[in-house]
């Protein structure tokens, strides 16, 4: 895949971090078509764009033939986002925490960790090869 | 993103505006403030007020930026933070970390 592909609510990118702002456009723009206020709009890319970065560097680790997956779905009272990549997923759990006092002034390791406290809901499945994140807000 | 830097005395002043997200755009101010410091600059101030929002990868930027300066002697101070920056400098504890300014001028008289 050489660039962005958007079919309905989902967009899927080739591994790179220049698409970011692909994701986020594509993102924002249906979050406001939802009717989302500004800041809901903001926790939710701010999320989102923790997400992709992870699936790109950690997930597929790069790789130019690999590709990040991102649907976006509304409910009744939330929006529901999974980003999934072709990478061997990981524990949230295992992750150090990045608010205690040696690990404050680390210049990575904080993105889950926001993901968590923006969002009300974080689940994180693999399955056949292919790590999910979904995530909810309630709106 | 974009961003504008410029020099007032020997305090250096980016203001990057827009998302800061990752990605070759995060490069952009990253780059640019290393810039300053690889030229012994020691004074900088970052004006947040036209950043709409930023991620993980931009706070990782402002550390860098401060943990190198302050290795060196010198100084990052932030100014205008939006109330979407400070929000996510409290839930990361980073409030504890970085001096704020409420404007460009106060954030200049407080360097030593």
């Amino acid at each position: 895949m050489e660039k962005p592909q958007i079919v309905g609510n989902t967009i899927v990118i080739p591994s790179s971090l220049d698409y970011l702002v692909d994701v986020d456009s594509f993102v924002e723009g249906l979050l406001r078509g939802f009717g989302l206020d500004e800041s809901t709009i903001a926790d939710i890319a701010i999320s989102v764009s923790e997400l992709v970065n992870n699936a790109i560097s950690h997930g597929n680790k790069s790789s130019p033939e690999k590709t990040v997956t991102v649907e976006v779905g509304r409910e009744n009272s939330s929006v529901r986002i999974s980003v999934t990549d072709e990478g061997e997923g990981f524990n949230p759990d295992d992750i150090d925490s990045p608010i205690a006092e040696e690990n404050l002034l680390k210049e990575v390791g904080r993105g889950i960790f926001i993901v968590e406290s923006l969002m009300d809901e974080v689940e994180v499945k693999n399955v056949n090869g292919a790590t999910t994140i979904t995530i909810k807000k309630t709106i | 993103m974009k961003l504008t830097d410029r020099l007032e005395g020997d305090v250096v002043i980016l203001e990057p505006k827009g998302k800061i997200m990752g990605g070759p755009d995060a490069s952009l101010l990253h780059d640019k403030l290393y810039e300053y410091i690889e030229q012994n600059r020691k004074k900088v101030i970052i004006d947040l007020g036209k950043v709409d929002w930023m991620n993980s990868t931009g706070l990782g930027i402002l550390i860098s930026g401060y943990t190198t300066l302050r290795n060196h002697e010198g100084q990052l101070k932030l100014v205008n933070v939006t109330e979407k920056i400070h929000s996510l400098l409290t839930i990361t504890k980073l409030v504890t970390v970085f001096e704020a300014y409420d404007s460009v001028e106060e954030a200049m008289r407080s360097f030593k």
